[in-house]
């Protein structure tokens, strides 16, 4: 039976809003102190508590602690963990809090055990990270939070109806396993709205520019601490309820490509690693679209690890734009001369995130490839393998080649400050950790047989991963050698998310005003009208009006008697 | 660096020292060969692919994926780039 206060969830939202009451100086390590004692009571958490509430006659799980949901919360406390550690000199109040609170949103997400609890989550996730997005306080911001909340709010009505739907078919509440289509092949109206609910969050292509569009836009810290709880709680529940969904695989194939050409072209690196958080959820959901032991476990293992060196690129790329005010390929570049510890880290990031052996995403992302195999599924193995080399290209390549190296911005900026290379280290260190003794994380798995089997130094698996990875490096030599690399060029790359920020903002304005037009005819017409039984009435009414004339008292008593005349005669006749 | 001035000479960084590139190219040509000649004593006992028995698969797709990445996808810039400020003017 676990009680409230083992939820980390409520832990963490409970200390967001403490924190704000706090001196300034106190706010960062009260922040730490939190996250330890939330951590510790997860430590005390057995596989199998929950806890079960009877509410208005609705059986609610509020909280299931089982395999899944454990390794996700331990990987999202090492986030959080990080993140503020590498944002030790940030101690604004708005920042603090929904720093907290953002991950508390997603964590309660993950504990919950059934939908209602989940949808209260859910938004509370979108309304918390949204001060992030805002935090700078430009205009800019402003408007990509309004966007970022109108797509939040609208999955989280889409995770409502599913729900509502769900309620009538079955009755049931509890998050379980989930068919998208029924036994006749039609979609299931309910599971499709709850699969395209988390599509949202997962960032689906096509629905998936919010990502692009908001967390390049944060602050530092916040865009580190965005990059990691959204999608990866939406992962986490496509585990849970869509595994083993067929459609899943192509949507992750489709997603693993198509960011490797924008995140090729693009010149801000912060949104550059944008894109790259696209491709690495394109790998889990096809993990989780096979749905066999070895992908799911490759699914969530690399969700796992993942997390850890996403960040870890983030923060040296945030750590060279807070020396040098900028994230822009095109403004950065030779940096190496002056912060070698950020690009020592920087590199132990791009390594794992290329999957090199030895690195953290070496262990996890063959199995997902072996998913493919297993299926028999030429074409998206190949399509991973392709991506693979994506994944080379912009988050193992170009993020450290751009910053640290490139042409010579001349900025000779400080090393990182003390805290944010600690933070990184840390990072790094679970990089490298997980690479070289993977066995704790193996340990967190949901398919333990699976597992146990499974020997990710085996000669062949490092043999075809190396010549992969160094042959595509030494294409890249030589298409610098050869000058055939395309130099970076400052511009905005216009992505689907043009179709409503251009056109579609340009007809909602043009709605806009034909309903403002329509407004306007229907009550200047009512208006109108009103005014012209207000004359007639003051024409008859008025003081000059016919119905207001004088008339003579005697003709008032004549009429008086005709009256009354009239009325004896009709008594007196029927009576 | 276009000029190279005495004091520029002197400031040369270590990834720009010409010995340091020339050498980390060899370092690369030389594990690229590594890894080529290993293929053919490593492969997967129970390959699911036919290619994957071909002993330089894997060298040969990393190579001509990446150069195709690069090469074919720079044109989309063509495609869908904008100035710097396209969405500041109409917004």
């Amino acid at each position: 039976m676990l009680e409230l206060s083992d939820n980390p969830g409520v832990i963490l939202l409970l200390g967001a809003f403490i924190i704000i009451a706090l001196p300034t100086i106190m706010r960062r390590p009260a922040m730490l102190l939190i996250t330890g004692f939330s951590a510790m009571r997860l430590m005390g958490m057995e596989v199998g508590d929950q806890t079960v509430l009877s509410l208005f006659g609705l059986d609610l799980t509020p909280m299931k602690f089982d395999v899944l949901s454990r390794l996700f919360l331990i990987v999202f406390h090492i986030a959080v963990t990080l993140n503020i550690i590498y944002s030790w000199g940030v101690k604004n109040a708005t920042e603090c809090w929904a720093s907290l609170a953002y991950p508390a949103a997603a964590m309660g997400g993950v504990l919950a055990g059934d939908w209602i609890t989940l949808f209260i989550w859910w938004e509370l996730a979108a309304l918390t990270s949204v001060f992030l997005v805002w935090q700078p306080r430009t205009r800019e911001t402003y408007l990509a939070g309004m966007r970022y909340m109108v797509i939040q709010i609208a999955s989280g009505v889409l995770l409502l109806g599913g729900i509502v739907i769900l309620f009538r078919q079955s009755g049931a509440l509890a998050i379980g396993a989930l068919d998208l289509r029924d036994p006749s092949g039609l979609f299931n109206p309910a599971a499709l709205m709850l699969f395209i609910a988390i599509g949202v969050k997962s960032a689906f292509p096509l629905l998936h520019n919010w990502v692009q569009d908001s967390y390049p836009k944060s602050t530092l810290g916040g865009t580190i601490i965005l990059s990691v709880f959204t999608t990866k709680l939406a992962v986490y529940l496509m585990a849970r309820v869509f595994a083993g969904t067929p459609e899943l695989i192509w949507i992750g194939a489709v997603m693993t490509i198509f960011p490797i050409f924008f995140a090729l072209i693009e010149n801000d690196l912060r949104k550059v690693l944008s894109y790259s958080i696209n491709n690495q959820v394109g790998f889990m959901l096809t993990g989780i679209g096979f749905g066999t032991a070895a992908s799911m476990n490759g699914a969530v293992g690399y969700a796992f690890s993942n997390i850890i060196f996403e960040s870890l690129l983030f923060m040296s790329v945030g750590a060279a734009m807070y020396r040098t005010g900028t994230s822009k390929a095109t403004e950065l570049g030779g940096l190496y001369r002056t912060m070698p510890l950020t690009l020592m880290f920087c590199l132990i990031g791009a390594l794992s995130i290329s999957a090199f052996p030895g690195f953290a995403g070496f262990v996890t992302k063959g199995l997902i490839l072996d998913g493919a195999a297993e299926g028999h599924n030429f074409i998206i193995w190949l399509i991973l393998l392709f991506a693979s080399a994506g994944v080379l290209e912009h988050a193992g390549i170009k993020i450290p080649y751009f910053t640290f190296f490139a042409h010579d911005s001349g900025k000779r900026p400080k090393e990182a400050p003390p805290m944010m290379l600690i933070a990184m280290g840390l990072s790094a260190v679970l990089s490298v950790g997980i690479g070289l003794y993977p066995e704790p994380l193996f340990n967190l798995l949901p398919y333990q047989e699976q597992i146990a089997d499974y020997h990710p130094y085996s000669a062949y698996h490092i043999v075809e991963q190396l010549q992969l990875l160094l042959f595509a490096v030494l294409a890249f030599a030589l298409l610098i050698k050869f000058k055939l690399y395309p130099p970076e060029v400052p511009s905005t790359n216009l992505d689907f998310d043009w179709l409503y920020r251009v056109p579609g903002r340009a007809l909602l304005f043009k709605i806009v005003s034909l309903i403002v037009s329509l407004w306007r005819w229907l009550w200047g017409g009512a208006q109108e009208v009103v005014t012209r039984v207000m004359a007639r009435t003051h024409r008859t009414h008025g003081p000059e009006g016919t119905l207001a004339r004088n008339w003579p008292v005697g003709f008032m008593a004549l009429w008086t008697a005709v009256v009354l005349a009239v009325a004896l005669v009709f008594l007196y006749w029927v009576a | 660096m276009s000029h190279h001035s005495p004091e520029d000479k002197k400031n040369i960084g270590w990834a720009d020292h010409p010995a340091f590139v020339r050498g980390f190219l060899w370092f690369l040509y030389l594990s690229c060969a590594a890894a080529l000649v290993a293929g053919f004593f490593w492969q997967k006992e129970h390959p699911h692919f036919a290619v994957e028995t071909v002993p330089v698969f894997f060298a040969g797709f990393g190579f001509v994926m990446f150069s195709l990445i690069v090469l074919v996808g720079q044109h989309l810039r063509k495609l869908v780039g904008r100035p710097e400020n396209y969405y500041q003017e109409r917004e």
